[in-house]
């Protein structure tokens, strides 16, 4: 078929709006973009293979390291694997304690995600004002794990540190107040007339369009696929009565509020397991074994699966990790990005898909 | 209108809002007392176990070094990530980083070390070079022959009917001096880190 | 260096522009990098301003191990930056590699290697602050004794 492209305009890879490097090609005529496609490679590290013959405290780092984002659910998703896989118990206290942790993390990775689209639209105030409201977030991980990002938290049998009493008090200090601040950043999100102009009925991914680009995480869920959250088959997150929220427009708009809906839903979950969370051990002790397993959860981005192998002594011999990025950028390119009216535009809506490179390349 | 211009020159002329407007600073930068930085010694003696070396993670971010005083852990920045596992596994509690001690003291909290080897008996030729090599094969029987053949029993390695023997697996301190002088990669040490409570009668 | 150039530096010198690149990283010290823009950590009360254009650069953050698809590219964006001009490099991955500097790892640390490096952080992301006072005590370096080359 003959198409009339204008020019074929790259972003990337360095952007201003973009936090990692990427490349996305948008085959464009006049405004109009007919088509994009997208170039990785910038980041490939090889994880894989270096994790491989090492035991599980080396691999665990590394696994934190795949994405410095979501740094905790790598670090929960792997350890769970071997547990699952070598049937190590975990105390009811460290299980939720790995929720409120994970939980936190999710948070933080939803405002970063949603300060970036903020950013992208030349809306800074109210990037700022996440900014502010994710140094909280942070605050209170630091104050648990002992680290602003890579928090190493989890171990086979439990975590690493206790939740103090007087921190818990000050978490849920916290909790009460990042509530106040992201129902009214929320509010200015969906009452902003520019930020409307800018965001609803760009980028659309239709529900068969999610399902045909198996689209995982907020931007499924933002398309009416409430069904694709992992949290669904996780044993705590069951005992917590977790239910997925999803929206129907699938459009950037859809995709940022259904992030800021889930922060308050991390919200309440926090609040509901500091309200369960029994006194007793944290750690039980395990030592991984042999076996091979593949697991998976949600990550702050969708679906993350880990596919590991390991010997008698516990040492991976093959790992396999299937990040939730590159479905969500492969939506993106090919579905969300056709048929955007302005270039302006195309960075927005990469960004409204929470693209993380260095998950997706490893 | 002049009434107002005096007004707006009244409020802008105030020392403090000049002062505020021209130098306008946020609060101090400060590292709370739980961030865990990179790990500090307490002054305990250590006694060469070598245990932080082994959880450590990074590449070349602890060695442990002969002082004047002993033997003394070192961080290298740079290398370091501050995970904090080295403070956990220290025995003594030589090194610290910012809660981690107190809370192992709180939580009761260790991480524990056992050793496993592996021997590939396809592989073993029954050269006897870890044997020999094993430092602990010297303490117990110094006169250890070429070949590794021994009369006792006590030793942790020993070669009998042409292939390596591990005989008493406890003795290990997982040092792997044994796969690093194996020729043919045939014996693995595994070192398994558990983390576990502290059993009560160690308070 | 007549009178005009040295107060053109010390003009400069109190605003400076900084540009960021990552060469292979896990993403926590861009995170990091970000959060120095937090009103927390305002970075822009002293002059900087985070603009992700190395054309109209005064330092570089280099983040990231130099994986090999910057071979090339990293040299090329750093002449594209006009003098005077500084590289940082933030975390342990430009430094040692970090836990990616193993056996069959595809990065090729450290940075230095390839741009001259100015300043190192180290930490594995480090903290706001720290990148915070790395970048204010370069700064001031950058503008120094610099006079246009003829």
């Amino acid at each position: 078929m003959k198409r009339t492209v204008d020019v074929s305009i790259p972003v990337g890879p360095v952007h201003p709006c973009w936090k990692e490097p990427t490349r996305v090609k948008c085959e464009t005529r006049g405004e109009f973009v007919l088509s994009a496609e997208v170039e990785l490679g910038y980041m490939k590290k090889g994880i894989e293979r270096i994790m491989q013959g090492r035991p599980w405290q080396e691999v665990m780092f590394l696994a934190e390291r795949v994405c410095g984002i979501c740094s905790v659910i790598h670090n929960m998703v792997f350890i769970e694997a071997l547990e699952k896989m070598s049937s190590i118990e975990v105390p009811e206290r460290a299980a939720l304690l790995r929720v409120i942790v994970n939980e936190l993390d999710r948070m933080q990775s939803h405002i970063l995600a949603n300060f970036s689209y903020c950013y992208t639209i030349e809306h800074e105030t109210l990037g700022m004002y996440l900014l502010d409201s994710r140094e909280k977030v942070l605050d209170e991980l630091e104050r648990i794990t002992g680290a602003r990002i890579t928090c190493a938290y989890m171990v086979p049998g439990g975590v690493r540190f206790d939740l103090r009493s007087e921190d818990a008090l000050h978490l849920r200090a916290s909790m009460d107040m990042l509530e106040k601040e992201i129902t009214r950043y929320t509010g200015m999100f969906e009452h902003g007339p520019l930020i409307a102009l800018r965001s609803r009925g760009i980028g659309i991914l239709t529900r068969d369009a999610a399902r045909e680009a198996c689209a995982v995480g907020p931007t499924a869920r933002a398309s009416g696929l409430p069904e694709s959250d992992r949290r669904l088959h996780h044993p705590t997150y069951r005992k917590l009565g977790f239910t997925p929220i999803s929206r129907e427009e699938g459009d950037n708009f859809a995709r940022i509020m259904m992030r800021f809906q889930e922060m308050l839903q991390s919200i309440s979950l926090i609040r509901k397991c500091l309200d369960i969370l029994p006194v007793g051990p944290i750690r039980g002790g395990g030592i991984p074994g042999a076996g091979e397993i593949a697991y998976s959860g949600e990550a702050p981005r969708g679906e993350l699966s880990y596919f590991i192998r390991t010997d008698a002594a516990g040492r991976v011999i093959d790992i396999a990790i299937q990040t939730p990025s590159i479905m969500n950028i492969e939506a993106c390119c090919h579905y969300m990005l056709t048929g955007v009216a302005s270039m302006a535009d195309v960075p927005s809506t990469f960004v409204s898909s929470d693209p993380c490179i260095a998950c997706t390349e490893r | 209108m002049a009434i107002s211009l005096l007004y707006y020159a009244q409020e802008f002329l105030r020392g403090e809002w000049v002062k505020k407007f021209l130098a306008a600073k946020t609060a101090p930068l400060q590292i709370p007392t739980y961030f865990r930085n990179y790990p500090e010694l307490t002054g305990k003696t250590c006694t060469h176990q070598l245990y932080c070396m082994m959880a450590c993670p990074a590449p070349g971010a602890i060695d442990v070094v002969m002082t004047p005083d002993g033997w003394m852990p070192r961080i290298h920045v740079g290398h370091c990530i501050r995970c904090g596992l080295c403070v956990e596994a220290c025995p003594n509690g030589v090194l610290t980083s910012g809660r981690i001690l107190e809370s192992m003291f709180y939580d009761n909290t260790k991480l524990s070390f056992s050793f496993r080897i592996d021997v590939d008996t396809d592989k073993c030729m029954g050269c006897g070079n870890c044997a020999v090599a094993c430092p602990v094969n010297k303490l117990i029987d110094a006169q250890m022959s070429h070949g590794g053949r021994a009369s006792t029993d006590e030793l942790l390695l020993k070669v009998s009917e042409g292939k390596c023997q591990v005989l008493h697996v406890e003795k290990c301190t997982g040092c792997k001096t044994c796969e690093h002088h194996c020729p043919n990669e045939a014996i693995r040490v595994a070192r398994l880190l558990e983390a576990v409570h502290a059993p009560e009668e160690e308070l | 260096m007549t009178l005009l150039q040295s107060l053109k530096n010390f003009v400069r010198s109190k605003s400076i522009h900084v540009a960021y690149v990552d060469v292979g990283s896990c993403n926590g010290c861009d995170v990091e990098v970000l959060a120095c823009l937090a009103p927390r950590y305002d970075i822009e009360q002293y002059g900087i301003f985070v603009h992700n254009n190395p054309r109209e650069a005064d330092v570089l953050l280099v983040i990231g191990a130099y994986t090999p698809g910057w071979e090339g590219k990293l040299e090329g964006l750093w002449e594209k930056i006009p003098d005077p001009k500084v590289a940082v490099a933030i975390g342990n991955c430009p430094i040692s590699g970090c836990l990616f500097n193993r056996p069959h790892t595809l990065v090729d640390p450290p940075v230095s290697k390839h741009i001259p490096i100015a300043a190192q952080v180290p930490g594995c992301p480090p903290r706001p602050t720290e990148i915070l006072s790395a970048i204010l005590s370069v700064a001031p370096l950058v503008y120094r004794d610099y006079e246009v080359r003829k």
